[in-house]
């Protein structure tokens, strides 16, 4: 693919007290209530119906919700590629807050690894999703602070886009 | 740095403000140390160690010459951490699109506020 397609609307956004931190986060607002958002993040019934989006199907979605527990996932993209991915859960907190991370088996060395972590806040008869993504996939964890995701993503993915394409020179 | 995958070495490179500042200088044409360095409040040898971890990372590529080294961006691991980040995005993107209409269907099926009482039959 392209880096220098024509973005979609941007949905993620870089929360300003995250500047000093490895993270990228994502907000989204649901019309639903709690309970049933927690449920359909932590079922895997309900994960294998969004997971990856539309036109994605995952044939295999076991999660064993508890901190140690792992979620094993097969998605298949629409073009029938399967990617095969496990994680481990670190922290759940009903309802309200879900960490999982990828369960690292020594061959990912890349920023590819990171430390998910989802809180819902009830806003009303709304749900407000906040998905932080810290990335801790270097060697260690200063290596990944001092890495730059930090820096990098903190100019906000939209802006680092543009000076990418800049630098790209398209 | 551990690690030694392209996309990291990009991203550490890319982690500093300065560095940033000299790409998007090159990014505009090529140019020698002095003349990179001259927006900047830093010694010469300061910003020869920027370009050096630029060039470590495949960003940039040095002239032959001893007198005369033009810096020349490299775009091509700009465009894997664009790439990279892009997939990223939108993989959540449209996850979460999927969610919330999954939450909708879930409600329509099984709306929470009972429904309005019917009229009693004769």
């Amino acid at each position: 693919m392209s880096a220098l397609r024509k973005d979609p609307p941007m949905k993620i956004d870089v929360d300003p007290p995250s500047v000093e931190e490895a993270v990228l986060v994502m907000r989204r607002t649901f019309d639903a209530p709690r309970e049933l958002v927690w449920t359909t993040l932590t079922d895997p019934k309900h994960v294998a119906k969004w997971y990856g989006g539309r036109g994605f199907e995952n044939p295999v979605c076991e999660m064993d919700v508890r901190p140690g527990g792992l979620w094993r996932h097969v998605m298949r993209t629409p073009d029938g590629a399967e990617f095969k991915m496990e994680f481990v859960f670190v922290e759940v907190v009903k309802p309200e807050k879900l960490v999982w991370k990828n369960v690292d088996h020594g061959k990912h060395g890349g920023p590819h690894d990171n430390l998910m972590t989802v809180t819902l806040e009830e806003a009303g008869r709304q749900t407000k999703w906040k998905l932080v993504a810290r990335f801790t996939s270097l060697a260690d964890r200063d290596a990944a602070l001092r890495m730059g995701f930090t820096t990098v993503l903190s100019e906000g993915t939209e802006k680092f886009n543009d000076l990418v394409k800049a630098l790209a020179g398209n | 740095m551990t690690t030694t995958d392209p996309l990291s070495a990009t991203l550490f490179a890319l982690a500093d403000p300065t560095r940033r500042g000299l790409l998007a200088r090159l990014a505009t044409g090529d140019a020698t140390v002095k003349e990179l360095a001259e927006p900047y409040d830093m010694s010469l040898a300061a910003i020869s160690k920027h370009l050096k971890v630029l060039e470590g990372a495949g960003l940039i590529s040095r002239g032959r010459e001893a007198q005369w080294r033009p810096c020349h961006l490299e775009a091509e691991p700009l465009q894997a951490v664009s790439e990279w980040l892009e997939e990223y995005r939108r993989f959540w993107d449209r996850s979460l699109d999927s969610l919330a209409e999954h939450l909708k269907e879930l409600q329509q099926a099984a709306p929470s506020a009972p429904p309005p009482p019917r009229k009693p039959r004769r």
